[in-house]
C-alpha cells in the first residue's frame, strides 16, 4: 500500500535505520500535550538541512503531508499529525553550530534544547534569553515555531524579537536562508512571518538568534498575600511606578500546594497567592528597586516579601515555578491548559470571571501565569476517562477564551493555535482576518502539506490548490 | 499613460468631499515619488474612507501610493506607475492611549514626535528614534521599520508593534496582532506588513507598546585621531555589562558637521564617538564614570554633553544629514547594513569610496547594531552616473559578501536608472513574489519600488 511506497523512498534519504512505521512506533508519536489523537504513516529522523529537504521532497512527491517534530511539548496539538503522513522526527540536529560574540550571535540548529543554548553560553558569560518554563525539553525549533514566550519576556520580548534569521526548508523542499546575522535584509520580513507559523510554512534547519550579556546583577523577589486581588494590584502598581522588571510570576494556592507537594521550596502552604518578580541589570540601583518593590508591595497588601539571599535561594524560587505544570499534573489525572491573555490592568477582573467559570462548571481551576504580560495559564483540572466532564471543560476553556477577548485581550499569548483553538479564531478574527492569514499559508504553501489542518476555521479545499 | 483618471477624481471626491481630491499639476507636482507625478492625490479622513478609496482605486486599476510623512519617498526604486497618492495625514487620531498598560494605539498619519508629545505627559516614551522623527508618521514608520542610533538598547519598532489595521489592496479592512503584549493568535500578519514599504496594502492604524521615560538621560562624545581607536572603544563596550541607549561612530566629516552643534572643537581628522545613556540616577552616573575611563584608556578625548545638552546634541547626531549644504536631491544617501563586527571596516570603505571620487562622505554608523548611514553630496563635481553607480555595486558587494545589504534611500532618478536600490533579492525571493501575488495580484500599491520589482 502507499504506506510501504512511503518508507521505501524516506529511506533512500534518510537510511533505513532513520524510519519507522510499526505499529507500535505510530503509536508513540500520535499524541502530544494535546487532548486529541492521529497515527502518522511513517516518523523520519533527520540530521541535516539536505535530509529535511529529501524529506519534504518525497512528501510532495507523494503528495503526502509532513509535521515537524521538536520535543514535542507544544500545549496547542501542534505535532499531532491529523491528515497522517511522515512527522519529521528534528531531534537529533541538536548542535551549537557557532557561538559569535563579537556579532552577540549563535547559530544552532532546531532540535536543540533551549537549556542547552543557555547552559552552553553562561560559561561565557552570555545567555539567550526566551526561556519557557519548559526550556529542559522544549527545542529552539519548536520555540522558533510557536514564539514562545517564558517568564522573561515583560522586558526582553518573545522569541521573535531574538531569532534574527534562519534556514528553511520551504514545503516544496527548496531551501532558503533567509534573515541573518546583519540585520535589515531587504525584502519582506520572511524570518518574522515564518517565526510562530507552528510548522504550517515548512521547517526550519537553522537559527541565528541573538545572545546578551548576562547581566551584571539581579535579585529575585518573593511576595506572599492572602487575597489574588492584592497580588494582581501591586503588579500594576510596580509597572506604574516605572520600573521594567525581568520576571512578574504569580501561583495561585492550588498551584503552590502542589508545588509545594513535589519540590518543596519554601512556598507558604496557606496563602491566596505569591508573584515571583525579578529585576536585572546593572548592579548600582538593584538594591533601590528591590526596596521600591518591597515597599509597593507592602503597601498593596502582601503580608510577607522575602529577597533571595544568594543564587541557591533563587534557584529554589525559580524550581518551583518552573515545575508547576508538572507539580500540577498531582492534582488530577489531566488539565486544560488555557493560554489567554489580557491587558495587564484586567488581570483582577479575568482571575474574578475564571473562579466564577470554575463555579459554574463545577471544577477546579488553578493557575500559574506570566502576571506581567497579563498572559494567564487558568489549568482546568478532570479526568479525561470521564466524558461527560470532559466536554464540560471544553466549555469552560472556551468560555474562558471569551472573556478573555471582551476584556481587550486574545486567545493565545504563547501556545499557539494548532488544533486546540482552531474554532476559538473566530473569537477575535473576522473572516477577512482568517483569509488574509490563509493567504499567506497559500504563499509559501499551495498545496497544504506542511503540518495541515491546524490554525485555520476553513476548509482544507480554501486551503490547497491540489 | 494614467488609468482613467477623469471618472476616477469624481468618485473620489464623491467619498472624501472635492476639497481632498486634487489633480491640480502644482500639488501632484510636490508629490512626484523619483519624477514619477502622480495623476491626483486623495486625503481620506478616516479609515473607512482610506478603504472606501482603495476599493474605487482598485476598480479602476488605477495605481496607489500610500504617502504618510513623505520623508522615505526616496527610499526604493522609481514607481512603474502612479496614479493616485494617498496622503495619510488627516488620519492623525489618537485612538486609545492605555497609560496604565503601557500601549497606544494611533491612526497611522500620527506623527512620531506628536504621539511622543502625548505619551510624554503621562512619562512614557516610544524608544524609536528615526531621523526627522517631527515629520515620520507612524504608518511610514512601520512600513519601513526606519530606526536611528537608539537601536542598540531597544531594538526597532518591530520589537514594539502590537497590532495594526490594514486596507488591503481591494479595500478590505483587516486587523493584524492586538493590544496585548503576547499574541500567537495564528500567524504575526505585523511581521508579514512591517518594512514591506507599502506593496501589500495601506496601514491606517498602529498599535504599539510604550516605556516609562527614563529618570536620567545624558550623553557624552569622545574623539579619536584612528577608526581603529573608536572601533576598539565599541568592542570593548560591547562585552562589558555597559547598558548604552545608542554608540555612534561619526566619521571626520560628520564630526566637521556636527561640533558646533555639540560645542565642540574637532581637530581635522578626528573620528567621534558618541554614547547616550538613560535610566535611574545610579546606573547613568556610573556609566558615566565607565565610559569616560574607557574611552580615555583608549586614547579618547572626552566632551560629556549634559543636561541641557544632551538632546539637542542627540537630535543633531540623529539629523547629520540635514546639516549637509547639498540639497537633498543632489545627493546619495545609502543605508549599509552588516553584521555589528564588520561596521568599522564598512565605515573606512564608505569614507574612502567618496575620497576616490573626490565626494566627501558623510558617514555615521550605529555601531552596535551594523548599521552604517553614508552620504555623498554630488554637487558640480559630481563623476558621471555610470562611475558612480560602478563604485556604488563596488561597495555593496563588499556588504553582500559578509551576509550584508545596501539599500539607496535616496539617489537621483538617473543614477537608480542605473542601479538597483535594493540590490539582487535574497533567497525566498519566489515567496516573496506569492505573497504580493496573493495581497495585491494586480500590482497596484506602490508598484516597481521594492526588492526585485515588486
Ligand atoms: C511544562 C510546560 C511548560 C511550558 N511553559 C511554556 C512557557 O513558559 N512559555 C511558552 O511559550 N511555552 C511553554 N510551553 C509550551 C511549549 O514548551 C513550547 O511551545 C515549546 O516551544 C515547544 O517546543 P517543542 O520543541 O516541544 O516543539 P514541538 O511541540 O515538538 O512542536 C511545536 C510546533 O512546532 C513545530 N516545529 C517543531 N520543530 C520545528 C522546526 N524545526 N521547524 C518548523 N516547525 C517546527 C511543530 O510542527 C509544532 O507545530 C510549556 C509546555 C510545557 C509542557
Amino acid at each position: 500500500m502507499a504506506q510501504k511506497a512511503l518508507v521505501e523512498e524516506l529511506r533512500k534519504i534518510v537510511g533505513e535505520k532513520n524510519v519507522l512505521h510499526s505499529d507500535v512506533d505510530m503509536q508513540l508519536y500520535q499524541y502530544d500535550a494535546c487532548l486529541q489523537e492521529r497515527r502518522p504513516d511513517a516518523v523520519a529522523f533527520v540530521h541535516s538541512t539536505e535530509e529535511v529537504a529529501g524529506v519534504v521532497k518525497v512528501c510532495n512527491k507523494l503528495g503526502v503531508p509532513f509535521v515537524p517534530r521538536g520535543g514535542g511539548t507544544n500545549l496547542s496539538g501542534g505535532t499531532i499529525p491529523i491528515k497522517g503522513g511522515v512527522v519529521v522526527e528534528m531531534i537529533r540536529m541538536n548542535r551549537i553550530l557557532e557561538v559569535d560574540r563579537a556579532n552577540l550571535r549563535a547559530r544552532v540548529q532546531p532540535g536543540l534544547f533551549n537549556l542547552e543554548l543557555g547552559t552552553a553560553l553562561a560559561p561565557l558569560g552570555y545567555q539567550y534569553l526566551p526561556d519557557p518554563a519548559s526550556q529542559k525539553a522544549a527545542t529552539l525549533g519548536g520555540n522558533v515555531a510557536e514564539n514562545s514566550g517564558g517568564p522573561h519576556c515583560f522586558k526582553y520580548g518573545v522569541t521573535t524579537n531574538h531569532v534574527l534569521g534562519m534556514t528553511v526548508v520551504l514545503p516544496d523542499g527548496q531551501v532558503a536562508t533567509i534573515g541573518g546575522k546583519a540585520p535589515d535584509t531587504p525584502g519582506y520580513d520572511l524570518t518574522g512571518v515564518f517565526v510562530g507559523s507552528e510548522g504550517t510554512l515548512g521547517i526550519c534547519t537553522e537559527v541565528v538568534v541573538r545572545i546578551m550579556r548576562l547581566t551584571e546583577g539581579v535579585k529575585t523577589l518573593l511576595a506572599i498575600y492572602d487575597s489574588i486581588e492584592e497580588g494582581s494590584e501591586s503588579v500594576s502598581a510596580i509597572v506604574a511606578a516605572g520600573m521594567v522588571p525581568a520576571t512578574l510570576e504569580m501561583m495561585d494556592q492550588l498551584v503552590i500546594q502542589a508545588v509545594e507537594a513535589s519540590i518543596h521550596c519554601g512556598l507558604p502552604l496557606d496563602c491566596a497567592t505569591v508573584l515571583i518578580i525579578e529585576v536585572d541589570g546593572l548592579k548600582d540601583d538593584l538594591e533601590a528597586q528591590t526596596q521600591a518593590i518591597v515597599d509597593l508591595c507592602k503597601a498593596h497588601g502582601a503580608r510577607e516579601v522575602r529577597v533571595a539571599k544568594d543564587d541557591a535561594e533563587r534557584a529554589m524560587l525559580w524550581a518551583g515555578r518552573r515545575g508547576a505544570f508538572g507539580a500540577v499534573a498531582r492534582l488530577a489525572p489531566s488539565y486544560l491548559v488555557c493560554d489567554g491573555t489580557v491587558p495587564r490592568t484586567a488581570l483582577p477582573q479575568v482571575l474574578r470571571k475564571v473562579a466564577e467559570v470554575g463555579k459554574k462548571y463545577d471544577l477546579r481551576i488553578p493557575n500559574v501565569f506570566h502576571a506581567g504580560d497579563g498572559n494567564l495559564h487558568p489549568l482546568i483540572l478532570f479526568d479525561w476517562r470521564d466524558a461527560e466532564q470532559k466536554a464540560r471543560v471544553m466549555k469552560a476553556g472556551m468560555e474562558i477564551l471569551e472573556l478573555c477577548v471582551e476584556l481587550g485581550g486574545t486567545i493565545s499569548g504563547e501556545h499557539g493555535v494548532g488544533l486546540e483553538k482552531i474554532d476559538a479564531m473566530r473569537l477575535v478574527f473576522t473572516e477577512a482576518d482568517i483569509h488574509s492569514q490563509v493567504r499567506v499559508k497559500k504563499a509559501f504553501d499551495p498545496r497544504d502539506l506542511a503540518n495541515p489542518g491546524k490554525m485555520f476555521p476553513v476548509p482544507a479545499e480554501v486551503l490547497s490548490a491540489r | 499613460m494614467h488609468a482613467d483618471l477623469g471618472g476616477l477624481q469624481g468618485r473620489l471626491e464623491n467619498i472624501v468631499g472635492a476639497e481632498y481630491v486634487s489633480a491640480d499639476p502644482e500639488v501632484t507636482a510636490r508629490f512626484a515619488v523619483d519624477g514619477v507625478k502622480p495623476g491626483l492625490t486623495v486625503r481620506p479622513g478616516t479609515q473607512d474612507e482610506v478603504s472606501k478609496v482603495a476599493a474605487t482605486c482598485s476598480a479602476a486599476g488605477a495605481t496607489m501610493i500610500p504617502w504618510g510623512g513623505g520623508t522615505a519617498m526616496g527610499l526604493g526604486n522609481r514607481p512603474s506607475s502612479a496614479d493616485a497618492v494617498v496622503q495619510l495625514d488627516r488620519l492623525d487620531r489618537i485612538v486609545e492611549f492605555d497609560a496604565a498598560n503601557l500601549c497606544v494605539t494611533v491612526e497611522a498619519g500620527m506623527r512620531l514626535g506628536a504621539l511622543q508629545e502625548t505619551v510624554a505627559e503621562k512619562k512614557e516614551l516610544l524608544p524609536i528614534d528615526p531621523p526627522a522623527d517631527s515629520k515620520v508618521t507612524m504608518g511610514g514608520l512601520v512600513a519601513t521599520n526606519q530606526s536611528g542610533p537608539g537601536r542598540l538598547l531597544y531594538g526597532t519598532v518591530r520589537d514594539w508593534l502590537l497590532g495594526m489595521r490594514v486596507v488591503l489592496p481591494d479595500g478590505q479592512r483587516i486587523r493584524c496582532g492586538g493590544r496585548v503584549i503576547k499574541n500567537v493568535s495564528g500567524y504575526d500578519m505585523n511581521k508579514l506588513f512591517i518594512r514591506s514599504l507599502g506593496t501589500l496594502g495601506i496601514l491606517t492604524e498602529v498599535t504599539v507598546k510604550l516605556l516609562p521615560l527614563p529618570v536620567k538621560r545624558t550623553a557624552m562624545v569622545s574623539l579619536f585621531p584612528e577608526l581603529s581607536q573608536a572601533t576598539a572603544a565599541v568592542g570593548k563596550v560591547l562585552e562589558s555589562f555597559l547598558l548604552p541607549e545608542a554608540l555612534d561612530v561619526l566619521n571626520p566629516e560628520a564630526m566637521t558637521l556636527l561640533a558646533p552643534s555639540l560645542e565642540l572643537t574637532a581637530p581635522a581628522g578626528s573620528w567621534g564617538l558618541a554614547v547616550s545613556l538613560a535610566g535611574s540616577r545610579e546606573t547613568v552616573d556610573r556609566q558615566e564614570r565607565d565610559f569616560a575611563a574607557l574611552f580615555r584608556d583608549g586614547g579618547g578625548v572626552v566632551t560629556p554633553l549634559q543636561d541641557g545638552r544632551t538632546v539637542p546634541a542627540w537630535d543633531a547626531i540623529r539629523n547629520v544629514f540635514d546639516l549637509l549644504p547639498a540639497p537633498p536631491a543632489q545627493r546619495v544617501l545609502c543605508k549599509i547594513a552588516v553584521s555589528i563586527s564588520r561596521t568599522g571596516e564598512m565605515l573606512a570603505a564608505a569614507g574612502a569610496l567618496g575620497e576616490r571620487l573626490g565626494l566627501s562622505a558623510t558617514v555615521v554608523a550605529h555601531a552596535g547594531s551594523g548599521v552604517v548611514w553614508a552620504a555623498f553630496p554630488l554637487g558640480r563635481t559630481a563623476p558621471p552616473e555610470a562611475l558612480l553607480a560602478e563604485a556604488l555595486e563596488g561597495l555593496r558587494a563588499k556588504a553582500v559578501a559578509t551576509g550584508g545589504s545596501l539599500v539607496l534611500q535616496a539617489a537621483p532618478a538617473n543614477l537608480k536608472a542605473r542601479m538597483d536600490a535594493w540590490g539582487k533579492p535574497g533567497e525566498g525571493f519566489d515567496v516573496m513574489r506569492r505573497l504580493k501575488a496573493e495581497f495585491d495580484p494586480r500590482g497596484l500599491c506602490n508598484p516597481g519600488r521594492f526588492v526585485g520589482g515588486i
